[in-house]
C-alpha cells in the first residue's frame, strides 16, 4: 500500500507582500500536491514552487508559477523535487493587494 | 513505505524495555503512526477563526531523513526516517506531535522513545547566542529552548490531568539551564477561554503559560548535543506514570534514573465530558529564540500493565 500524508501549512495566513511557507520535508514522497485555498483576495496572486536540499537555500522548482485572480482553490502537482518543499505567495495589485490563504501539501510515495 | 525494509520488530523491540502489554511501537520508515499535530477547539461551522491564538499553529510533524546542510544525510537510530517536529523562527513559538488513545484498564503506562533535538544550523549569518564557538562548544547550544513529554488523560466522570515533563535546555533569557520541570497548574483549556479564564496570546507556552508556575525536579542534566547544530545522537527517554493513582512515577534518561513519585500532578478542579478514558500523549519543542527548534524522534513505544 502507498503512503500518503497531509500537511497543513497555513490556516488562515494574510499576505499583504510575500509569503514563503515553513520548510517541509517530503524525503520519501514520490509525488506532492499542494492545496491552495484562496479565501479572500484583493490584487493578483502569484504561487511560485521553491525546493532546496537543506532547508536553508532554496531555488525554483521545474513547476510553472500558479496565478490566481479570483477567490477559489487551485492546485498543482510537484515531483522530482528532492527533499524540502514550500511555496512562495506573492501578492500584487494597485490599491492595498492582500489574499488570506490555507494552503495544503499532500505527499504520496 | 514502498521499497523500504523494515528491521524485525524483535530488533526494534530490543532497545526498549516494554512493559506486559504494548500498546502502540512506531517506527517512522512508515507513516507517522497516529502522531499529528495538536489543534485547539473550534466552532460548530468550522471556523478556525475560534482557536485560541496560542493553539492554532502548532505546526504540522515531518518524516525526515535528518539532512544536513554540511553532511547530507544523517538518517536515524532504527532508519532513514524520523518523526521531526519543527517550530517557526519566533521566540516562543511551540511545535506538538500528539498520539490519541483511550484505557482499557487502570495502573502503570510506560512511554519511551529514542530522540535527538538541535536548533536549526545558521548559515552565512549568526545569532546572538550565550555560548561562544571555541571549536568544541557552539552557540547553537544555548539557542534550543525545551521539549517536553506530556499526557492528557480523562476518566472516572470526568477528572482530568496531565502529567508532563519538560526538559529545558535554556531559560527564556538564553542561558544555558539544562533542568527538569514540571508545571503546577492544569494546561489553560479552550473551555477556560469560553468562560473567560484566560487569553493568551500566539506564542505562550499553552503547556503552562506563567513561568512561575514551573518547578524543578532533579539534578541538571547535560545532554549530548555533540558540538554542532549537524550531528545529531540519539538519547533513551523511559517515563513511567501510574493512572490508577494518577501520579508520575519514574524518568530515566540514559543512565540516569530519576524517582518522580513525589512530583505531583495537578487536575482540573471542574469535570470535563467526551473524554472518559482518554489517554493521549504528546512531544512539543519550544524555540526561546527567533530560530527554528527541532525534535527528532527515532521511534516511541507506549506499553501498560493492564
Amino acid at each position: 500500500m502507498r503512503s500518503t500524508m497531509t500537511a497543513v501549512l497555513e490556516r488562515a495566513a494574510l499576505v499583504n507582500d510575500e509569503l514563503a511557507t515553513e520548510p517541509y520535508e517530503l524525503p520519501w514522497a514520490h509525488e506532492a500536491r499542494f492545496f491552495v485555498q484562496v479565501h479572500e483576495l484583493t490584487g493578483g496572486l502569484e504561487l511560485t514552487t521553491e525546493i532546496s536540499p537543506d532547508g536553508l537555500t532554496w531555488c525554483p522548482a521545474d513547476v510553472p508559477a500558479v496565478r490566481v485572480e479570483t477567490p477559489g482553490m487551485a492546485s498543482w502537482l510537484v515531483t522530482g523535487f528532492g527533499q524540502w518543499l514550500r511555496v512562495r505567495c506573492r501578492v500584487s495589485g494597485d490599491t492595498a493587494p492582500a489574499a488570506r490563504l490555507r494552503i495544503y501539501l499532500v505527499g504520496k510515495s | 513505505m514502498k521499497g523500504l525494509r523494515m528491521e524485525p520488530a524483535s530488533v526494534g523491540l530490543s532497545k526498549y524495555d516494554p512493559l506486559g502489554r504494548i500498546l502502540c511501537f512506531d517506527r517512522f520508515d512508515s507513516t507517522t503512526h497516529g502522531w499529528t499535530e495538536l489543534i485547539g477547539n473550534y466552532n460548530g461551522r468550522g471556523d478556525l477563526g475560534t482557536v485560541d491564538d496560542h493553539m492554532r499553529d502548532f505546526r504540522p510533524p515531518q518524516l525526515s531523513s535528518c539532512s544536513f546542510f554540511d553532511v547530507g544525510t544523517h538518517g536515524t537510530l532504527s532508519g532513514n526516517y524520523a518523526l521531526k517536529l519543527a517550530t517557526r523562527p519566533y521566540r516562543g513559538h511551540t511545535a506538538t506531535g500528539i498520539r490519541r488513545l483511550t484505557m482499557a484498564g487502570r495502573g502503570r503506562v510506560r512511554i519511551e522513545t529514542y530522540f535527538a533535538f538541535k536548533a536549526e544550523a545558521t548559515l552565512g549569518h549568526d545569532l546572538p547566542a550565550s555560548v561562544a564557538w571555541d571549536g568544541n562548544r557552539h552557540p547553537s547550544e544555548a539557542q534550543f529552548g525545551a521539549f517536553t513529554v506530556a499526557t492528557d488523560i480523562c476518566a472516572d466522570n470526568g477528572t482530568r490531568y496531565h502529567n508532563v515533563i519538560r526538559y529545558q535546555n535554556t531559560n527564556l533569557a538564553g542561558e544555558m539551564t539544562q533542568r527538569w520541570m514540571y508545571p503546577i497548574v492544569p494546561e489553560p483549556t479552550p473551555r477556560d477561554h469560553q468562560e473567560g479564564r484566560f487569553a493568551l496570546p500566539y506564542a505562550a507556552d499553552f503547556t503552562a503559560p506563567d513561568p512561575d508556575d514551573w518547578r524543578t525536579f532533579d539534578e541538571p542534566l547535560e545532554l549530548c548535543v555533540n558540538e554542532v547544530p549537524t550531528k545529531i545522537n540519539w538519547h533513551y527517554l523511559r517515563w513511567d506514570i501510574d493512572t490508577a493513582t494518577r501520579s508520575n512515577v519514574e524518568l530515566r534518561l540514559n543512565d540516569r534514573v530519576m524517582d518522580m513519585s513525589d512530583v505531583p500532578v495537578p487536575i482540573y478542579p471542574d469535570r470535563y465530558g467526551t473524554l472518559d478514558n482518554l489517554l493521549n500523549f504528546y512531544f512539543s519543542v519550544r524555540t526561546h529564540a527567533d530560530i527554528r527548534n527541532f525534535l527528532f524522534l527515532d521511534s516511541v513505544l507506549i506499553s501498560v500493565d493492564w
